[in-house]
């Protein structure tokens, strides 16, 4: 009896080898793909579609500081915890998203609504994964003409703003508080430990006119003393530090020379 | 005694599952052994076109691998290394993205217009200007044959390109910089070459970074193909390569193939 | 007038078991009322200056995280239709707001 179960032990673990598994190779999003983020805390739960958001359109219209700190979602999908509740409430998607609340001259569209039994094409327009849905602003269309840029989505949304093509919101009525004005901290250089790879200079001007300061402190950076934490490639792709934003909604971390500027003397 | 034959004959028979697994693993990379040249480098892209009623795009590499570096589709344009993963539409190559970035119709390269890919509307004798894509390459809508363009450039065994000698003999010149799609960016320094070593009897490898990075600058490798830059920390194997994986993403289908062994495996062989 | 002196006495005596109690938990309630809408001002108070964290002096900072500490407790006990929503909501940007003033408080306590 004891042969026969070592015997079949051998069986199996042999067969088990044989069938070990290689990795795959991630596929490179579309330029307007680039930012897509997939919230699914409920719906599918629901019986509903899970909620697609392409971070291109608001990011055109708003400071990220504007949602991320003023309103407070996550800077990851399904960190927030959205329910239908908390948008009917008028918190999260809600705080715009009510049916009332107008940006120039068009009115937001409501999101979630009390008693909605059965789906319409209103929920559609959030609640599309994989339905067929038109998007009411074509990606291609809003960003002709506009400064390019290689890798993420193909936007130089720097330069855009720059040039006044886009005029993000950095302050909603009855949301924002009124702040004191931004100082601004200094910019720094991090040495690379990679031969030859210059090194990078860290604007904190450039990021703190969309950020503010919250957002990245202590969340994302918690080292007080520059110098103590010690970053690496592996680390940012995997979603840490830089690579919260740097990996799927800011300029992806594939273009080295955006941040690694200064030559090595 | 019975008992034991049976569970002897239960595992014979079980063995040929992963052995014939294994074989199966393996034929499949039997595939790339000695392909005719002209079909070495072709990719078949078919995310839309057979559901659109087309035939799918054969793109042969050696063309456009003639004319333009790796970099430049593969990271300025964003074309994915892998068939069918970059899901080209139609809609993108009208947008000006993907083949649309130079088959506009007015991109004027080499003194000529590049022919316009796709089209919002189509009208019946436009059919062959579509063929010159959506067909395989015996099509006569094919402007450039294999056999024509390749005739004076040097060669390697199996009547490949080389395309190594081919550049620095002056016959072919690579454009590494489009206009409104290359973004100028400060050269970064070429690494060193260094060697690998072989577990087996086969000769060290001397990875040259100096001759990669001229056609794919960093980006194209790290991190997504070799993802660790602290040296020795991976385990290669031709297995692996075999699959497509590591130096296989370029050496099994577009780049000098992996049976010409002595390509990498440089070092003399120890006596 | 003896039955009009008693009504008097007994209604006097309601009014101390029943009438103190409503009127003293009215009051309370319009300060808890005031409390529930004010604790959206003390918020807008104490992280009006997170645009400058790293100018407050120490003293200022720790004032300001002893107050975050003081509001999250209220906004654990809210109550109401939206209790929940908003719970987590400002949770959140409290959070945000005093890990904030904490980390400029721990920079500066370093550098001493």
């Amino acid at each position: 009896m004891k042969k026969a179960i070592f015997i079949t032990g051998l069986l199996f673990s042999i067969i088990g080898i044989a069938f070990a598994q290689t990795g795959v190779k991630k596929r490179r999003p579309l330029p307007y793909e680039f930012g897509r983020v997939v919230i699914n805390n409920y719906s599918e739960a629901s019986n509903i579609a899970p909620v697609v958001f392409d971070h291109w359109l608001h990011r055109a219209k708003f400071t990220c500081r504007l949602c991320h700190v003023d309103i407070g979602f996550g800077m990851k999908a399904g960190a927030s915890d959205i329910k239908a509740r908390d948008n009917i409430n008028g918190y999260y998607c809600g705080t715009c998203h009510n049916g009332t609340r107008v940006f120039g001259d068009t009115s937001v569209f409501s999101s979630c609504k009390e008693g909605s039994g059965s789906m319409n094409a209103t929920c559609n327009r959030c609640h599309s994964l994989g339905k067929n849905v038109t998007r009411k602003y074509d990606f291609r269309e809003f960003v002709k003409g506009w400064p390019r840029e290689r890798l993420g989505n193909g936007v130089d949304w720097e330069k855009a703003e720059e040039q006044e093509l886009i005029m993000p919101y950095d302050y909603l009525e009855g949301v924002s508080i009124k702040r004191a004005k931004l100082v601004v901290q200094d910019d720094f250089k991090i040495s690379s430990k990679v031969e030859g790879m210059p090194d990078i200079i860290f604007s904190h001007v450039k990021h703190t006119v969309w950020n503010g300061c919250e957002l990245c402190h202590p969340e994302i950076f918690v080292g007080i003393k520059r110098g103590l934490t010690k970053y690496s490639m592996v680390d940012l792709y995997e979603g840490k530090y830089c690579g919260v934003c740097h990996n799927n909604v800011a300029f992806p971390l594939l273009d080295c020379q955006r941040c690694h500027v200064q030559e090595v003397k | 005694m019975v008992h034991i034959k049976k569970i002897l004959s239960a595992f014979i028979i079980a063995l040929t599952v992963p052995v014939s697994v294994s074989a199966a693993d393996y034929s499949e990379s039997l595939q790339y052994l000695l392909p005719p040249a002209e079909y070495f480098g072709r990719v078949v892209l078919d995310n839309y076109s057979h559901k659109a009623g087309v035939s799918p795009v054969t793109f042969d590499h050696w063309l456009h691998r003639a004319k333009f570096t790796c970099r430049l589709c593969h990271i300025d344009i964003g074309f994915a290394m892998k068939e069918k993963m970059t899901e080209i539409s139609a809609a993108d190559n009208v947008s000006g993205y993907y083949c649309g970035s130079c088959h506009d119709g007015k991109r004027v390269f080499d003194g000529r217009e590049i022919f316009d890919s796709c089209a919002e509307d189509y009208i019946k004798n436009e059919g062959k200007r579509c063929a010159r894509c959506h067909s395989d390459a015996e099509s006569e809508a094919i402007k450039y044959k294999y056999k024509t363009f390749s005739e004076k450039l040097p060669k390697l065994p199996g009547n490949l390109i080389d395309w190594e000698k081919a550049e620095s003999e002056g016959k072919i010149k690579l454009t590494d910089f489009l206009e409104g799609v290359s973004y100028k960016r400060e050269p970064l320094k070429a690494q060193d070459d260094f060697s690998i070593k072989t577990a087996t009897w086969t000769s060290d490898v001397i990875f040259s970074h100096r001759k990669h990075t001229v056609w794919n600058g960093c980006e194209l490798c790290h991190p997504l193909i070799f993802p660790s830059t602290k040296k020795g920390t991976t385990q290669y194997s031709m297995k692996k390569i075999m699959k497509g994986e590591y130096c296989g993403a370029c050496h099994m289908s577009v780049a000098f193939s992996v049976w010409l062994c002595d390509k990498c495996h440089t070092t003399p062989v120890k006596q | 007038m003896k039955n009009i002196a008693r009504l008097f006495f007994i209604g006097f005596l309601l009014f101390n078991f029943w009438g103190w109690g409503f009127i003293v938990g009215g009051c309370l309630n319009t300060v808890y009322a005031q409390e529930q809408g004010d604790w959206k001002q003390e918020y807008a108070e104490i992280c009006a200056k997170t645009q400058n964290a790293m100018g407050l002096s120490v003293t200022e900072l720790k004032d300001r995280i002893e107050r975050c500490d003081k509001l999250q407790e209220r906004i654990n006990k809210l109550e109401g239709p939206r209790a929940e929503t908003e719970k987590k909501v400002f949770t959140k940007r409290l959070k945000m707001c005093r890990e904030l003033y904490n980390f400029a408080l721990e920079y500066k306590e370093h550098k001493e």
